[in-house]
């Protein structure tokens, strides 16, 4: 297997493997989001304000992996 | 019939022109498509002047000096008109020019024959009866899908090897190469094997700048345009951006209307969340920043949109300067509010106490990479949304583009619409976090002892 196919197999796979764990961490950050405005609805915007915020950190490391996958994509 | 007949005529051939010109621009050659935009426009202004000519000439105002004032003057104009179709044959390919000029022309012929056809017994007898009606559809169909394989199947490329041609070349370029000929689809392909192996750049849509370079291939002040592609564009942002921003504030009154109005919700709305984040105290003066940032960032986003335009964030060198931004003005803040020794402090993780202090050769590094990796995250992060986002309505769009190869048509199904709110959102989101993360880095620099919120550290712990 040289390079080439090796990290156009790869590419793909890490990214897939990066989107399901920012996947369950948006997921749990988002029920925990939910349930605190249903406990507490009067405190929507603050909730919303960390909840977007920790959503983003999240969704972050989906994206370093998709910035990864387009600085390796000119070598396949 | 009469003059309104011709505004109509107006406005159909203004819309027709500008579709045929854009595909022929695209699709044989820019030049073409400016020749026939020209020709258009001149059809459609000859058009125009004979109007004036003829209005005063034959209306009821006929003969007054005011009339005869408006006839030189549209005499005045025809002279210029003819000279200007002179120095535009000359210039541009004379078929092309011909084709635009006889549209308008063409659409007069054919509107005066659907209204015939619309008042004559005959189609009102075929469309006040149902299955009579359902017919003559199935037939204009039927007769139109034959009639587009016969007239496309003639020049078209065998389909196989333009769709090896696209996969091989990226594809990601939300053009068909369908009614190309083999040769120019080999030439495209080697052309964008080239591009490859000299720089990886990703395809996008078309821009006005790419098809500009496309035009004018040799002249250097396009290569120039090419080159500072993503600073031309947000250039123009920020220029839209300022003009929005005088006509709003140039004559203000106490009752706002119209776009005061809306540029004053914008500003309220988006000062009142930043007072929120940062408190009462330190928040006001911030906002002029924040908020800025905030317009600007999104204004990039929705940018790229709009058709033949281009995101500047899509660019890592935009992001890169616009979070190296943050990151200068951000130490800046805290050496002018902490001073030399309390921003010291700061980074070695205020010790005060014996642990404190055995602590703080662990904890300098520790800030500094922190402080270090915020602009990284976050020019990446609004770099990489962006960026995916363009890549994902690109790539639907080439979908679209490949699911009718069979017809050769110049179009495809706009798959990628459904992507749109999807972007809309996206884009919103990320000017929205760019802006709440620099004011939470902002938070963390100010000295902790006017804050008196604490609802909010515990959201600026989590976002460190």
């Amino acid at each position: 297997m040289d390079v080439h196919s090796a990290l156009s197999l790869a590419l793909p796979i890490g990214i897939g493997i990066a989107a399901i764990g920012s996947g369950i961490g948006l997921g749990l950050i988002g029920q925990g989001a939910m349930q605190a405005i249903g406990r507490q609805p009067e405190a929507t915007a603050k909730i919303q304000l960390a909840m977007i915020i920790i959503a983003a950190l999240a969704e972050a490391l989906t994206i370093y992996a998709f910035v990864t996958m387009f600085l390796l994509q000119g070598k396949i | 019939m009469g003059l309104e007949f011709l505004a109509r005529v107006r406005h159909t051939s203004t819309w027709l022109g500008g579709v045929i010109a854009l595909v022929a621009a695209t699709y044989v050659s820019p030049l073409l498509g400016l020749a026939f935009a020209a020709g258009v426009t001149w059809s459609l202004v000859n058009l125009q002047l004979l109007e004036r000519l003829i209005v005063p000439l034959t209306g009821p105002a006929r003969g007054t000096p005011d009339a005869r004032r408006r006839i030189g003057f549209a005499l005045l104009g025809m002279l210029a008109l003819f000279a200007a179709g002179a120095v535009l044959l000359e210039l541009l390919s004379p078929a092309a020019l011909v084709a635009g000029f006889l549209l308008p022309l063409a659409v007069i012929a054919v509107k005066a024959l659907t209204q015939a056809l619309l008042a004559s017994p005959a189609w009102r007898g075929i469309v006040n009866h149902r299955w009579r009606a359902g017919l003559a559809g199935l037939a204009l169909t039927t007769a139109t899908w034959f009639a587009l394989g016969a007239l496309t199947s003639a020049g078209g490329a065998p389909v196989g090897r333009t769709v090896v041609a696209q996969s091989h070349g990226g594809a990601a370029r939300g053009e068909i190469h369908g009614d190309e000929t083999p040769t120019e689809a080999r030439g495209n392909a080697t052309a964008e094997e080239k591009g490859e192996a000299s720089e990886s750049k990703p395809q996008g849509f078309a821009n006005v700048i790419g098809l500009l370079t496309g035009a004018f291939p040799h002249a250097t002040w396009a290569h120039f345009l090419e080159h500072y592609e993503v600073l031309v564009f947000s250039l123009l942002v920020a220029l839209i951006l300022l003009v929005v921003a005088h006509r709003a504030s140039r004559d203000p009154q106490l009752v706002p209307r119209g776009l005061q109005n809306g540029v004053e919700l914008v500003v309220e709305g988006l000062s009142s969340f930043i007072i929120s984040i940062l408190g009462p105290a330190q928040g006001p003066r911030f906002v002029p920043f924040l908020g800025t940032l905030f317009i600007y960032i999104l204004a990039m986003n929705l940018f790229g949109l709009i058709p033949f335009m281009h995101s500047p964030t899509a660019s890592l060198n935009v992001t890169v300067a616009l979070a190296l931004t943050v990151f200068v003005y951000v130490q800046f803040i805290g050496f002018k509010e902490l001073g030399p020794l309390g921003w010291l402090d700061h980074m070695l993780g205020n010790p005060r106490n014996l642990t404190g202090w055995l602590l703080a050769p662990l904890m300098l590094p520790i800030h500094v990479l922190g402080e270090l990796a915020k602009p990284i995250s976050l020019s990446c992060r609004l770099f990489g949304n962006i960026f995916g986002e363009d890549m994902l309505l690109v790539a639907f769009a080439s979908l679209g583009v490949t699911m009718l190869p069979f017809k050769h048509l110049p179009f495809g199904v706009p798959m990628h619409a459904l992507f749109f709110p999807l972007a809309l959102l996206g884009s919103v989101l990320q000017a929205l976090v760019f802006t709440v993360l620099s004011s939470i880095y902002i938070l963390l620099m100010l000295p902790h002892e006017h804050h008196d919120e604490h609802g909010h550290e515990e959201g600026a712990q989590h976002a460190h």
